[in-house]
């Protein structure tokens, strides 16, 4: 009998550490439209509701527990202060993306009528309804899919910045992946000289991020602002806009021997506590 | 565990429940920088109730609908899980259940082996980017919130599985000893 229960106990174990692996195998060879990706789409498509649901039912427990937690971090103070900062920095992105009209960053300003939201493309506002429980993962799950027009690579924005872009939808659910996210790059442009390098995260960290690849002449000082580049070149185009705010430079030693600097910034959107987004989408109709 | 069609109905409820709440509540509440990993300490508590077959099937259950829920690499919080729930089986299969004292201690000991796992799949998957030191701390606050967590949550786990549970039935085996009949058959 004990031996029954033994051997039995072994097969359950084999035949799920086989099924990871090959879950996880099967996952990273195939693409988006393979028999896994398929089934994970449905299988949040039937759970989505669900998961929304219990969002909106669960909204007040969690208000009341970040309640505590903000309160003990004294956050709950510096709450107008920091929507008067965030109006400012946003004003002053516009201001010297304006100024620097004789640059590249001003004339794709104008390229994009001068706003964030870019021609052909249209802000879909959607509620944040799931996060990923780990740093290494920095994704949310959002409640507006492909039903309203969201896709895949579309930008994502939080309140104060960029947020991150689209990996995954399904009707009525998509998959962020934030700019905190391991697997996210984002070009991104100081103001107001437009010293061009590329965000990366720094995981675990959930409001420090690095402008990698920045040429080592660039002379970058604490305090600017980074924004999205938004290049465009031949068939090649960002996914991102020009101009939305990124971060705020708080670390740039200048590394002379090497030939490129890296730049320590903090990102201006709270990734870790939003409960809304925008989707810049493709204008329905246009295809 | 005795699993009669009600009590395998409970336990599909329990595996639906824990998943949509570790992504839509405990994921997404801020405690001292870092969130507590509900689904862990759920998954520990249905194996050390329940055994090592109870706890990877329900752990790997569970961590596919969050991966499925977050639509992130399928299979990597499906092996984490199950990893937990097994080693939760078997030491409630040698060591006999926990007194509540040790629930705390457990809880804070299987929310660092969750993490370890994670963090083991993550790297065998490949990571391109820094990772900060703040990953740590990650850890460590996670597992202290682990620890605070383990006992309310076991109770309310214990509620729900109690039918099931051969030493809570009337006539049933208690207490259990290592190597116990309950062991050998």
């Amino acid at each position: 009998m004990y031996r029954k229960q033994v051997r039995r106990r072994r097969a359950v174990l084999l035949l799920l550490v086989v099924a990871s692996l090959t879950l996880l195998s099967l996952y990273f060879r195939e693409g988006d439209g393979g028999p896994m990706h398929r089934m994970q789409r449905g299988v949040a498509a039937v759970l989505g509701p669900f998961a929304e649901g219990a969002d909106r039912a669960l909204k007040p427990a969690r208000d009341l527990v970040n309640w505590f937690d903000e309160t003990f971090e004294a956050r709950g103070e510096n709450e107008s202060l920091q929507e008067e900062v965030t109006d400012l920095r946003d004003q002053l992105a516009e201001a010297q993306t304006k100024a620097a009209a004789a640059g590249e960053l001003g004339r794709l300003a104008e390229l994009t009528g001068g706003g964030l939201v870019p021609p052909g493309r249209e802000a879909v506002s959607a509620r944040v309804v799931g996060r990923s429980p780990t740093v290494w993962y920095s994704t949310v799950t959002i409640d507006k899919g492909s039903s309203a027009g969201v896709r895949v690579d579309d930008p994502v924005i939080a309140a104060d910045g960029l947020a991150g872009k689209i990996t995954a939808t399904t009707q009525g659910t998509a998959q962020v992946t934030l700019i905190t996210d391991p697997q996210s790059s984002v070009t991104g442009r100081v103001l107001p000289e437009g010293a061009i390098g590329v965000v990366e995260p720094n995981v675990g960290d959930p409001e420090d991020l690095f402008l990698n690849f920045v040429q080592s002449g660039e002379e970058i000082a604490e305090g600017q602002n980074v924004v999205t580049a938004g290049f465009t070149g031949g068939s090649l185009e960002s996914l991102f806009p020009p101009g939305i705010p990124i971060g705020r430079v708080t670390d740039a030693s200048l590394e002379e021997q090497q030939a490129y600097q890296r730049v320590q910034m903090r990102a201006y959107a709270d990734l870790r506590d939003m409960q809304f987004v925008q989707v810049l989408a493709e204008t329905r109709g246009d295809g | 565990m005795i699993l009669t069609p009600q009590m395998w109905a409970r336990m599909v409820a329990l595996v639906l429940v824990t998943a949509l709440l570790q992504v839509t509540f405990f994921a997404r509440v801020e405690v001292f920088g870092t969130s507590p990993d509900g689904a862990v300490l759920i998954v520990m508590a249905l194996g050390l109730l329940g055994g090592s077959v109870s706890g990877a099937v329900t752990g790997f259950s569970v961590g596919l609908l969050v991966d499925c829920l977050l639509m992130q690499t399928l299979g990597a919080f499906a092996a984490a899980l199950m990893a937990v729930g097994y080693v939760a089986g078997r030491y409630r299969e040698s060591v006999g259940r926990p007194t509540r004292g040790a629930i705390p201690l457990l809880g804070a000991g299987f929310t660092l082996l969750g993490t370890l796992a994670f963090v083991a799949i993550q790297v065998g998957t490949g990571i391109d980017a820094d990772v900060s030191a703040l990953v740590i701390r990650d850890a460590v606050v996670k597992t202290i919130l682990g620890a605070l967590l383990a006992l309310p949550l076991f109770v309310l786990v214990k509620l729900v599985i109690r039918p099931a549970i051969v030493e809570d039935r009337p006539g049933g085996r208690r207490p259990v000893a290592p190597r116990t009949a309950d062991s050998r058959g």
